[in-house]
């Protein structure tokens, strides 16, 4: 029976990872209107690609501590595809809502087949390069330094996003186009270059959150499919859209996670399932989401 | 004569903002009640609460005896009262065949009749086909409704309501971007159409001040939420200062012709 | 409304195409008549998806819920029960598919578009996980085993199993196929059928005319459930097992793929995409290890390019060369 903080980090951890792709989801969906099924893709093909970039940097000599900015740097390299997919979406903008997530989907089908022939059918792993960084102790209980740098930097990001999307010029001008974009668009805002960008954010959010998870899990090829109905419960119960229910949500399905995991196992992913049916039901639109319809 | 369709100060607020203060009306068979005022009067607040989409603050809304408040679109549409928008709703892929037939489904009851033959039901069709004559779509029974003109889709949106077989109609801004040239035309269907539906009285929300002068047999003017008058049409162009309150200015004088 | 000549033609191709299924297992090679099995449960399970997204306009993405419920009743009432009876296999399937959709229903049908389409992915997957943690009960991931049913009460001991599926239960299926498609039909153009239309139109105007949107929403839901379950019990018994993988989203998402492939807008259109969809896949499959990627790329060119489906794609066709 693990102790109750080794829990409690643990679910903050895996929140913490959750959080950059949900927060990648819910820019997406506030600006242009599309749930991306293959949020889930890209998390793994950041997840693929990093372990890659590590064993490739080790390789060449590069000491173990450099895992995680060269984890980092790889997902955010990634992002480079954000705009050819936008461009492959953007065939679909002006159709109803039931295609473009059809895209998403095909692209989720297309991606599970890259990611077999880039890295093949076996899981992939890190070793245990996470405890290069060693622990860090509070008061009795220790914690891998790892995970609590990945905390922080995923409540680095959260503040950073925060602060762009509420106190930069270019911030108002993304969250106008939201709000309406017609008008947004007479009002000079480039829309077409804004989609890129925010798609490109989005993806760069997803990679790194997959990026960063690899010390402590296999990458695999069932990861897409799965982390697609966790994202999705975050931003259920979040509500969809809200940054601050990204954060909101991404804690509950965290620490409900780990909790279950450590009461029964069983219940795991069933736990959060139910939470989202009876935050849909008590409140369509998540902790924090706009009311529906 | 009792009412068809009644408020009995009724109020509707918002917290602080009082959209609805004190109205009382009432409607009879047999009547053409115009509601006019100016922008932010009320008009579409009373509009809603008389056909049970908003729940009054205080006072009853009843129709035919029933009290209607908050009931919802679709038991309104079950008791026999019908409502048709300003702003143009269609069923873009439906025809207008199918867009009157489903009305005419919904007011004989046969909407849960999962296995019944929708295209051999001659009876539904004749229907059909005679209150398109009335609106003049009958020659298109086979177009898709987003394929109409814009006059016409406001045509078929009335029809269909008028296919309900409703007892009092609500329109609201019949002829809103219909030219000027087609207002009467227009207003002078609907009349006759009512007639020969069997509506027994019709509600009009309006802004043509014209057409509210030959066409209602009574006119009920908000103004702040609150009624400002409620006279026959005679008496209530007979009142320059009222007028002015209402439009800001006094419309041409058009013979009323007898009912 | 339509002309009697096009009914009359489309009479026609009908009974031309029950009566080409009918002949097929005589001329075909066995490979090719199994895969029509799972394409004949395909097409059934989607005839009630598309109930609710082509004519109401509901996309689920947990369609695929139904069909496991469908593939684990024929399971648990065979192994565990000994109930061997297809015939009624397909009424409990039917039954706790509708039981089950109930509650379902009751929420999902407040939303509309994406918050449907989570609500019943979340569903699907609610179900999944049930069926893959709880071992002694379900099976875990392996799942539970579909023994061989009775049809009218025979069992067909002398027949093996290929002989089994080819012959007596394939006949069975299309029997099952054909008249559940007619049901399908008549329903799509009940009275019922055009106000699930004008639901999917304009759900407010639905409103105004008395259509009573969210009551008929449930119906459409559980009528889909229904079909749904039917199709899973037939796949169940024609690959012998009930496994979890049939509610995972994906599976979901594979049925919205063929009824779009097929064309959502058209009676036919999920029929058509069932049959493709099994061909295609079972054709890819052979010819490479990446046919994932090659039925993604085919849906992406059909989303972007043929989004009414291949019998969308035919229409038009035919429309051009009736100009000529």
């Amino acid at each position: 029976m693990t102790s109750f903080f080794d829990v409690l980090i643990g679910g903050v951890f895996h929140a913490s990872v959750l959080f950059l792709v949900a927060a990648g989801l819910q820019l997406v969906f506030g600006v242009q209107r599309i749930v991306n099924l293959a949020c889930g893709s890209f998390y793994a093909l950041g997840a693929y690609f990093g372990i890659t970039a590590v064993n490739w940097t080790s390789a060449h000599g590069a000491p173990p501590w450099t895992f995680l900015p060269v984890l980092v740097g790889a997902g955010i390299l990634l992002g480079a595809i954000g705009p050819f997919i936008e461009r492959l979406l953007r065939t679909v903008y002006k159709r109803d809502e039931a295609f473009q997530l059809l895209l998403t989907f095909a692209l989720v089908l297309m991606f599970q087949d890259v990611l077999r022939f880039f890295w093949g059918a076996n899981p992939q792993q890190l070793g245990n390069l996470s405890m290069s960084y060693g622990k860090v102790a509070l008061g009795e209980v220790s914690f891998p330094t790892y995970n609590v740098l990945v905390m922080a930097a995923s409540l680095a990001i959260a503040v950073a996003l925060g602060v762009f999307l509420r106190r930069t010029a270019y911030g108002r001008v993304l969250r106008a186009t939201a709000e309406n974009r017609e008008m947004a668009e007479a009002l000079g805002a480039d829309v077409r270059g804004i989609y890129a960008i925010v798609f490109t954010l989005g993806t760069v959010l997803g990679t790194v959150g997959g990026a960063l998870v690899v010390p402590t899990a296999a990458a695999s090829l069932d990861m897409p499919v799965e982390l697609v109905v966790e994202a999705f419960a975050v931003v259920v119960i979040g509500g969809l859209g809200s940054m601050r229910g990204a954060l909101a949500g991404a804690l509950v399905v965290g620490l409900t996670r780990a909790l279950a995991i450590s009461f029964y196992a069983e219940l795991e992913v069933l736990a959060i399932y139910v939470i989202v049916i009876v935050v849909l039901v008590a409140r369509p639109a998540g902790l924090f989401g706009k009311p529906v319809e | 004569m009792s009412a068809l369709v009644e408020t009995l100060a009724v109020r509707k607020a918002y917290g602080d903002f009082v959209a609805l203060d004190d109205v009382t009306l009432s409607v009879a068979a047999g009547e053409t009640v115009a509601i006019v005022g100016p922008n932010g009067a009320g008009k579409t607040t009373l509009v809603n609460v008389l056909t049970g989409l908003l729940k009054p603050s205080g006072g009853v809304v009843r129709f035919k005896g029933d009290d209607i408040a908050g009931i919802g679109p679709v038991k309104l549409a079950q008791r026999g009262m019908a409502r048709a928008f300003q702003l143009v709703h269609i069923f873009p892929a439906l025809t207008v065949g199918e867009t009157i037939a489903a009305a005419v489904v919904s007011q004989t009851g046969r909407s849960l009749h999962l296995f019944a033959s929708l295209s051999r039901d001659e009876a539904l069709w004749k229907k059909v086909r005679e209150v398109a004559a009335i609106f003049g779509l009958d020659g298109k029974l086979d177009a898709q409704a987003r394929l109409l003109s814009q006059g016409e889709k406001k045509l078929l949106d009335i029809a269909s309501a008028f296919a309900l077989v409703p007892e009092v109609i609500l329109l609201d801004e019949p002829t809103s971007g219909v030219s000027s040239g087609d207002k009467h035309g227009i207003m002078k269907t609907l009349i006759d159409a009512a007639g020969r539906a069997g509506v027994k009285a019709i509600l009009l929300v309006e802004h043509d001040m014209d057409l509210v002068a030959e066409y209602a047999s009574r006119i009920v003017a908000l103004q702040g939420g609150r009624v400002l008058a409620d006279r026959a049409p005679e008496a209530f162009f007979a009142d320059p200062e009222l007028i002015a309150s209402v439009i800001g200015k006094r419309p041409a004088r058009r013979a009323r012709s007898e009912g | 409304m339509s002309g009697r000549p096009r009914y009359a033609a489309l009479v026609a191709f009908v009974v031309a195409a029950i009566a080409v299924l009918a002949i097929f297992p005589r001329v075909a090679q066995p490979y090719y008549v199994t895969l029509v099995l799972p394409a004949f449960a395909y097409a059934i399970a989607l005839l009630g998806f598309n109930l609710l997204f082509g004519t109401t306009g509901l996309l689920s993405f947990g369609h695929a819920l139904f069909v496991a419920i469908g593939a684990y009743a024929a399971a648990v009432m065979t192994s565990k029960l000994g109930i061997k009876s297809f015939e009624l296999i397909l009424v409990v399937a039917g039954a706790v598919a509708v039981i089950a959709a109930v509650p379902v229903a009751l929420l999902a049908v407040r939303y509309v578009r994406i918050f449907f389409g989570i609500l019943t992915l979340a569903f699907g997957m609610l179900f999944h996980s049930f069926l893959f943690k709880f071992y002694n009960l379900t099976g875990g991931d392996t799942g539970i085993r579909v023994l061989r049913p009775t049809l009218l009460g025979q069992d067909w001991k002398e027949l093996d199993k290929t002989a089994f599926l080819i012959g007596p239960f394939y006949y069975a299926c299309l029997v099952l196929a054909v008249v559940l498609g007619f049901a399908m039909w008549r329903i799509v153009r009940s009275p019922f059928g055009l106000h699930l239309a004008a639901i999917r139109e304009n759900a407010r105007k639905a409103e105004y005319l008395g259509v009573r949107v969210r009551l008929f929403r449930l119906i459409a839901f559980l009528i889909s459930a229904f079909y749904g379950a039917i199709g899973g019990a037939i796949l169940a018994v024609n690959t012998g097992q009930a496994d979890p993988e049939l509610a995972y989203w994906t599976h979901s998402g594979e049925l919205v793929f063929m009824t779009v492939l097929g064309g959502f807008a058209n009676f036919f259109g999920p029929l058509v995409g069932a049959f493709t969809f099994i061909f295609l896949k079972s054709e890819l499959m052979g010819a490479t290890q990446y046919w994932r990627f090659f039925l993604g790329a085919t849906l992406a060119v059909i989303v972007i390019a043929f989004p009414r489906g291949l019998m969308g794609l035919a229409g038009d066709l035919w429309k051009k060369a009736v100009r000529r």
